[in-house]
């Protein structure tokens, strides 16, 4: 049998799992962990469930950065206003995974730590150039989630040893924007055919300053467009540019066949669509919010 | 060691001691008894069907470890309301139709309420998006959408037409479903509900290859297993190793030396104390296999060489219609379209999984309940297996979650019934997902090659076609589909010339067999979508087209007689006419100001016409009682897996008495107490047994009146008959009570059961050679699909449907038939297809979900039927003929290049919108 505790504090799960010496597994929503329990993919000994933790249920801004607790549910996420007006790309990634009563129960950090290729908070969380703050035995520290991606399903986080406690993301500046596209076999409740999230900062010309572009399921990890990223700086965020963006990315990563959901070559076909439709949108809302203030 | 697990459910304190990591699903459903809640796939968080609410919020409870709950509070829908306090999303979803089998709704209305708590006034995407991960097979969801706007409207206050449904005439009227109440507070027990503690559990050892000889079966290691009692192979069955009266060469289980010829085909039966054990044991039985070529391509199946699937070879049957000189209409032809079209598999992805309870009954019978379409049929099926006489066997319908017409496979029945033979105890045996999507019967994909010829003036002149329709492993009830595929394939047109050629060829992918509309989607959507390419090149009109070669109603069609009832395809297409021109306007006007948008509107038009004739013998019979008790008992064979033939059952009694419909009590679809109907289809349950029932009560009505006129000392012609009394004219003071009228027929020794017959045979005499009576509906439809052409995402926005239901019974119903017709069309044609090896369940087998919906118009257009009760047609299946043609139309037009196989994922779309030179 396993057990389950219900942790009180960061303190008392890594007490939980060091007790267990690695047979203790850190669950959040359990909406992925318990159907990995089920199909016998990994059988801890202990489940600790870590979202009664005070400090992990927050969305707050600390400094520079919005902190994400890591017991913060998808659906609390997309719901919340500041993010839901002002961070389309992880709102609209939120609202993406499953269906609401899934959204009710998982998690930013859970959705990181399964390390699938296209996980929907991975790839935002790439595209907001997101920090995980990881705690073990030996302390704290942030790291780019970025990092955090060893191969499909494995992640540089161990669970059963170490604990996200928060994912944090720079506060929007003022010429900044952010979007998400996704396409799948059916509007809802799937998998993605190619999910894509960027974000944009404009320089006051209204050239690019910055750019995000993230992409999955088009390599083992989800996949960061560096190469379209560095082409982009500079350039008049326009259709030509996107375009090239969207072949440089299309000639760089490598997706593969999945006979349930896409071909490669389809998948390599929506690409350039749908990053230069997140571009697009994620420079009107650059632009927006120039106006704005 | 168990945990102590502490929580609020439904308002009261609960205590369970147990596993905490087991799912609060199953300690709600087997510990705490709450049935209402219900699993659709495996754990898996991939139907909805288990949503509850947990801080009122709406959770999977599959995905929830029981641990998680300790001091919060947890509303399931027992918590909700119950029968006689309705919350009022329980009443909304009543009252609008928004239940079909009610297997979807618990999770439907709990992940409702949650929303309705946050958002009082929710907008209709709000909805959508609550209900987006909440899947229903039934439906179509428009009818549940609308629930929860009338619930929320009620719930601010605000008046809104109250369902004085209950008070409505029995026929016309929209009436509620007569087992609602329970349906909607989730007291309705489905087969998996029903409490049998004792019971044992089975699970199937199942083939893992396409296609293998058995070399030994070793069940020692299974037996090995704690809590294992008892491993079944081919050996010990005491009758016949085949189910043939359905299914003429599938054996129950493949015994040593015979072949295994599907992945999930049955090889042994595990039966133990508990579902864990017998799963141990299904893995612990050893089966040597001897793997063969296996053969998944029908084209390759024919091949001369190929190897026989079946000792026959691998043709199961062949069809073939000559009408005219085909040769010559189509080489006096101007035009001649020559094309193939291809379909899919495709899984009926009923929400309720295969379930079945088996024991044996009060009187020795070995008994079974277990979804079914005629229990009659299943029960003569299954006691040649176990050597007994069929009045040794019992079948009963239990609520089912959905059909579509998977549950006609008796093979689940056979199997419960040779275990309670074996075991002497009671059995019980539910399918995982996995499982039902393996072994269940899909639907035949069809290789359909049409040549059709016309003249420039645009009448139609030759058909020619051949169709190939693969039915896998085995017959399974698939041996009719060439006569179905050929008879829906030439539609209601006038043909001069027609040569037709249909055969269903055995491959080792799943075994095909019934599916919503039997054989005849698939090649109406071929002929529809080949009409339409016609069309096209003549530069026709889609309505005009078919108006002008539409079959009269008198006239020999080209199958060689006329039809047998009124024939609505003129008055549909004349219905439709004003919807499709005003839809492909507004679609010109859209393309023309969206020129240099990625996205394109399309329109298309499909029709249909469909039998509902009845195969064998045109005779049916019911039976109508007068209880002791003064109530009214009805008693058929109609059975209803959630399309609402059991309320049509009633109304049709209650109108034809004159009574209400409290005052009918029905009794359906049980072996033991009712007459075999031979009626297997839901679309031929209203007609056919509708009509038996009417006479029944028509016939009882006479006996209660002469009894009662002697009684009240009237003629029989002045009696009146109420709910619990019967009145010399409309006089109230001269009456007696049924109760008193049913003793008094007691003591006269009259029966008060009488049988009512529906006979045709005189109207049919040569039904031999027909097979099926010439019994036809018809419909069209019209699809508006907005396409991206960069993408090839398609959207159906709009579908308005036409379709003669003769008489609407209950025509919220009707529409409510039609709705979730038209959703499962959408789904065939856009997203639907089973992959032999790679499609597993719910996760990658794409069923429309709430998001996918299109905004519905239905037209039922009444064309009385001359036999039917009160004038009814069939309907539950029809409806699905023409949508996949409308929607592939739409896309075809809209990216100008023709799309041939469905179904149209937008990577086959993005293709042809580059082969029609949009990008
Ligand atoms: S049983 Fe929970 S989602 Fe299917
Ligand atoms: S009513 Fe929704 S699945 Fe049947």
């Amino acid at each position: 049998m396993t057990h389950y505790r219900i942790a009180a504090s960061v303190e008392d799960a890594l007490k939980i799992l060091e007790e267990h010496g690695g047979e203790a597994r850190i669950m959040a929503g359990g909406t992925d962990v318990m159907v990995d329990m089920h199909k016998g993919k990994i059988a801890p000994r202990c489940l600790v469930d870590i979202t009664r933790i005070p400090e992990l249920r927050a969305i707050s801004v600390v400094g520079e950065a919005v902190q994400v607790g890591a017991a913060v549910s998808l659906a609390e996420i997309h719901r919340h206003p500041f993010i839901a007006q002002n961070v389309h790309v992880l709102a609209e990634a939120a609202r993406s995974v499953g269906a609401l009563p899934i959204q009710t129960a998982a998690t930013w950090a859970g959705n990181i730590v399964q390390a699938m290729p296209a996980a929907d908070g991975a790839i935002a969380a790439l595209a907001l150039q997101a920090e995980a703050r990881i705690v073990d035995a030996t302390g704290a520290r942030w790291k780019p989630v970025e990092m955090l991606f060893v191969r499909p399903g494995v992640s540089a986080v161990d669970p059963c040893r170490q604990i996200i406690t928060h994912i944090r993301f720079r506060v929007p500046s003022r010429l900044w924007g952010s979007a998400w596209a996704r396409a799948g076999r059916r509007e809802s409740l799937v998998l993605p055919t190619l999910n894509c999230g960027v974000s944009l900062r404009l320089h006051e010309d209204g050239t690019i300053a910055e750019a995000v572009i993230a992409l999955g399921p088009v390599a083992p990890t989800p996949y960061r467009a560096r190469d379209a990223e560095a082409f982009l700086r500079g350039k008049t965020p326009d259709a030509a540019a996107f375009a090239e963006a969207g072949c440089i990315i299309t000639g760089d990563c490598n997706p593969r066949t999945s006979p349930a959901r896409a071909s490669r070559e389809y998948r390599l076909a929506l690409i350039p669509e749908m990053v230069t439709q997140a571009l697009e949108a994620a420079t009107r809302r650059a632009e927006n919010r120039r106006s704005q203030s | 060691m168990d945990a102590t697990i502490s929580f609020t459910l439904n308002g009261r304190a609960v205590t369970v001691r147990t596993d905490p990591v087991r799912t609060l699903l199953e300690v709600l459903r087997n510990d705490l008894g709450l049935t209402g809640t219900k699993q659709g796939c495996d754990l898996e968080g991939e139907c909805g069907a288990c949503t509850v609410l947990l801080d009122g919020v709406p959770v999977r409870s599959c995905l929830t470890p029981v641990g998680k709950v300790e001091g919060r509070e947890v509303l399931t829908v027992e918590g909700l309301g119950d029968p006689d306090r309705l919350h009022p999303l329980q009443k909304a979803f009543a009252e609008t139709g928004a239940v079909q089998c009610g297997y979807c709704t618990p999770g439907m209305l709990m992940s409702s309420a949650a929303l309705l708590a946050r958002n009082p006034s929710p907008s209709r995407q709000a909805i959508i998006e609550a209900l987006e991960g909440n899947l229903c097979r039934c439906t179509g969801y428009a009818r549940i959408i609308a629930a929860v706007e009338l619930a929320a409207a009620r719930m601010r206050g605000e008046s809104s037409p109250d369902g004085g449904a209950a008070q409505a005439r029995p026929i016309g009227g929209d009436l509620l479903r007569v087992d609602i109440a329970e349906r909607v507070t989730g007291r309705t027990q489905y087969v998996e509900d029903m409490p049998m503690p004792d019971a044992l559990h089975m699970r199937v050892v199942r083939s893992p290859h396409l296609h293998a000889r058995v070399v030994a079966i070793d069940t020692q290691k299974a037996l090995e297993v704690p809590g294992v009692l008892r491993v079944l192979t081919a050996a010990d069955i005491p009758g016949e190793n085949s189910i043939e009266g359905y299914s003429k060469d599938e054996t129950v289980l493949v015994p040593v030396g015979g072949t295994v010829k599907m992945v999930g085909d049955a090889v042994a039966l595990v039966i133990a104390t508990t579902p864990e054990a017998a799963q141990a044991g299904v893995a612990a039985v050893e089966v040597a296999y001897e793997p063969l070529p296996a053969l998944l391509d029908p084209e390759e199946a024919l091949a001369p060489n190929a190897v026989p699937i079946h000792a026959d070879g691998n043709v199961l049957s062949t069809f073939a219609v000559t009408h005219g000189d085909a040769n010559a209409a189509l080489a006096a032809s101007d035009a001649v379209v020559d094309v193939t079209y291809r379909t899919s598999y495709l899984e009926h992805a009923t929400i309720e999984r295969e379930a079945a309870l088996g024991y044996i009954d009060e009187e020795g019978r070995i008994t079974v309940v277990s979804g079914t379409h005629e229990p009659h049929w299943h029960r003569d099926f299954v006691a040649p297996v176990l050597g007994l006489e069929p009045s040794q066997v019992r079948v009963i319908m239990p609520p089912t979650g959905g059909s579509f017409g998977k549950r006609q496979d008796p093979w689940l029945v056979a199997a419960t019934a040779l275990a309670v033979y074996h075991m002497r105890r009671s059995v019980r045996i539910a399918y995982t997902r996995r499982e039902s999507f393996d072994a269940s019967p899909k639907r035949h994909p069809y290789v359909c090659r049409y040549t059709v010829g016309a003249t420039r003036d645009g009448t139609l002149t030759g058909l020619r076609l051949r169709v190939t329709a693969n039915t896998g492993a085995y017959d399974s009830g698939g041996y009719y589909i060439p006569n179905y595929a050929i008879v829906a394939g030439g539609g209601a047109y006038r043909w001069q010339g027609v040569d037709a050629f249909a055969q269903s060829v055995y491959t080792n992918g799943p075994k095909a067999g019934q599916m919503r509309g039997y054989g005849t989607p698939q090649s109406n959507f071929a002929l529809e979508c080949t009409l339409d390419e016609m069309i096209q090149r003549l530069g026709d009109d889609p309505v005009e087209f078919r108006l002008r070669n539409a079959i009269a109603q008198h006239e020999t069609t080209w199958l060689g007689y006329p039809v047998a009832e009124s024939l609505g395809y003129r008055q549909v297409l004349e219905a439709i006419r004003p919807r499709y021109q005003a839809l492909e306007t507004a679609a010109r006007a859209f393309n023309e100001s969206e020129r240099n948008s990625p996205w394109r509107k399309g329109v298309g038009l499909a029709g249909m016409w469909y039998r509902f004739g009845k195969y064998g013998i045109p005779r049916v019979a019911a039976e109508a009682e007068l209880g002791l008790d003064g109530r009214f008992v009805v008693y058929c064979s109609a059975p209803d897996y959630g399309q609402g033939t059991a309320t049509v059952m009633v109304q049709l009694a209650a109108e034809t008495l004159g009574v209400s419909r409290a005052a009918i009590r029905l009794v359906n679809a049980d072996t033991a107490t009712t007459l075999d109907s031979s009626v297997p289809g839901a679309s031929r349950a209203t007609y056919w047994v509708g009509g038996a029932v009417c006479r029944a009560v028509t016939a009882l009505r006479e006996v209660v009146a002469a009894v009662a006129s002697e009684m009240l000392d009237c003629p029989p012609s002045a009696i009146v008959l109420a709910d619990d009394r019967v009145m010399a004219g409309g006089d109230a003071r001269r009456s007696v009570r049924l109760s008193e009228v049913a003793a008094e027929m007691e003591r006269l020794g009259h029966s008060r059961k009488v049988t009512g017959v529906l006979d045709l045979r005189a109207q049919f005499p040569n039904y031999e050679r027909e097979v099926y009576t010439p019994h036809f509906v018809t419909g069209a439809q019209v699809a508006e699909v907005l396409v991206n052409t960069t993408t090839g995402q398609a959207r159906v926005t709009r579908v308005v449907a036409a379709h003669d239901v003769g008489h609407a019974i209950n025509p919220r119903d009707a529409q409510g038939q039609i709705e979730g017709a038209i959703v499962m069309g959408l789904g065939a044609a856009l997203m639907e297809e089973f992959v032999p090896g790679v499609t597993t369940g719910f996760s990658d087998y794409y069923i429309p979900t709430a998001k996918t919906m299109p905004d519905i118009e239905v037209i039922l257009v009444e064309v009385p039927s001359y036999q039917g009760p009160f004038g009814a047609k069939g309907l539950g299946e029809a409806p699905i003929l023409p949508t996949a043609p409308a929607i592939i139309n739409a896309i075809s037009r809209a990216v100008g290049a023709r799309i041939r196989e469905i179904p149209a994922t937008p990577e086959r779309i993005l293709a042809a919108a580059r082969r029609g030179g949009l990008r």
